[in-house]
């Protein structure tokens, strides 16, 4: 068997970048974002959904697995790529430059967001060992109390616009990169089309945020600890 | 009276020095080109102060655009120095050596590495050797309109100086070299040489590097579809990295 050259390494990491990008995080993003807007047809609705997830077999495998460790993969060569790339774009200030220097500024954003979401919603909740139908109202609760404040708010609006814009502007790139996007007037014509999708996600995040904003309901757990199904 | 035009040069008096601005005051001359002023320059090293100093080096060549060795930086802008005619041009004028390779002298920079990178991608088709290999395939008039635009590349530079992804310490290919693998690659005889040109692509400073900025096609003199031909070897990697994983 050939071995791989660091190089040859390289350009398989920089590929794998890219493919991450939209599978799984890309499709763990619109997933979650779909989900999470079960809140604005109802807060019982809503504890459905996660109490769904919640009690889902292997959920730890599969969170670990397609989601963190792609996650942080993704950021870790994303922070790489970042640093490689010298920013020109207030000499040379075209759209698309705009759109790479802003692809490399949203992906640090997300990051730190993540950080933030993560150690406020699912830590907690590892900590406090909040599972099954448990995890529903401990993070209902969480949310509500995130959504009552405008520093929360903030914090989540410049999160979920940064995420739907790096993963909008990251399928495009996707796509050129895989090849799956040729022409120049393909290429534009795609990237206006995946703004439309990244508009759509944003405005679905919103909405479950003004959802919790505006109407904080708590919940109990639907089945309690030492109830059997 | 005859009005006059201010010329600002970031000056080098050696690869090592650092680098000054020196302003020089011309005549201005109907019809004159940054070129016919370093000319002027040349004739006459008086820089505003009056102090007569070392002449302006600079590179240049065919002077019709079509060469790329007067490739330098115009008021922020790369482009080629005999192209920019000084009436439209912003006043005062500064002229800077292209940013993303090694310095030579004044505005003249060293552009081997393109040179040399051209010929890691193996951009030319292998003719005849020592038997005659006889005729190339024909080709049709698509493909030679699309060979005729990539076929203009004058490895000036621009694309590279305006790359955000191209540095002086990194070793990125850069647009110029994917476009020509893929105007080698799209001929009938080039093709049977393909792998060889798609091989070096997926290495470190490959196709991966490219950050899709999209300057280089902004910039691009001669307005190749640079984009155009990065996408198409990301398709034609992405094909070659399938068959080397899956199917070797």
């Amino acid at each position: 068997m050939k071995t791989l050259s660091k190089s040859e390494i390289q350009f398989l990491l920089l590929k794998l970048h890219s493919l991450t990008g939209i599978i799984p995080i890309g499709l763990f993003l619109v997933f979650h974002l779909g989900f999470n807007s079960l809140r604005t047809v109802g807060v019982q609705q809503y504890q459905f959904g996660i109490d769904l997830i919640n009690n889902m077999p292997y959920l730890l495998w599969i969170e670990v697995l397609c989601i963190h460790i792609p996650i942080l993969f993704h950021s870790f060569m994303g922070f790489y790529v970042a640093y490689q790339g010298k920013f020109n774009v207030f000499r040379y200030a075209y759209p698309r430059n705009w759109m790479y220097t802003l692809q490399r500024v949203t992906g640090g954003v997300v990051f730190l967001f993540l950080v933030y979401h993560i150690g406020t919603t699912l830590f907690p909740k590892m900590i406090e060992g909040k599972h099954l139908f448990e995890a529903s109202p401990f993070l209902i609760g969480i949310m509500n109390e995130q959504m009552s404040t405008w520093s929360g708010r903030l914090i989540y609006l410049v999160g979920i616009l940064s995420a739907t814009f790096h993963f909008a502007n990251g399928l495009w790139g996707f796509c050129i990169s895989w090849g799956l996007l040729i022409g120049k007037d393909a290429q534009r014509n795609a990237g206006i089309a995946f703004m439309f999708v990244g508009l759509v996600l944003a405005l679905w995040g919103v909405a479950t945020m003004a959802a919790f904003a505006l109407d904080p309901v708590s919940v109990e757990p639907v089945f309690s600890k030492g109830m059997s199904l | 009276m005859s009005q006059t035009v201010l010329i600002k040069i970031r000056r080098k008096d050696n690869p090592n020095a650092a680098p000054y601005w020196e302003t020089f005051e011309l005549p201005e001359k109907p019809f004159a080109n940054v070129i016919s002023c370093l000319q002027d320059i040349q004739k006459n090293p008086v820089n505003i102060g009056g102090v007569r100093v070392k002449p302006v080096v600079w590179d240049c060549n065919c002077l019709e655009e079509v060469c790329g060795s007067c490739t330098m930086v115009i008021n922020g802008k790369v482009r080629q120095a005999c192209a920019a005619l000084i009436d439209p041009l912003e006043k005062p004028i500064t002229l800077e050596p292209m940013s993303k390779f090694p310095a030579v002298r004044d505005l003249q920079v060293d552009r081997a590495r393109m040179f040399k990178d051209l010929e890691q991608a193996h951009a030319w088709i292998d003719i005849d050797g020592t038997h005659d290999i006889g005729e190339g395939p024909a080709i049709d008039q698509e493909t030679r309109h699309k060979a005729y635009e990539l076929s203009q590349c004058m490895t000036c530079g621009c694309c590279l100086e305006s790359c955000p992804q191209y540095t002086l310490d990194n070793n990125f290919l850069g647009p110029a070299v994917f476009s020509q693998a893929r105007y080698f690659n799209m001929h009938p005889t080039g093709a049977m040489h393909k792998d060889k040109r798609l091989e070096p692509l997926m290495k470190e400073g490959g196709i991966a590097n490219c950050g899709n900025a999209q300057n280089c096609a902004a910039v691009c003199p001669k307005h190749i579809p640079l984009t155009e031909s990065i996408a198409e070897i990301g398709r034609q990697t992405t094909f070659h990295l399938i068959k080397k994983l899956f199917v070797e």
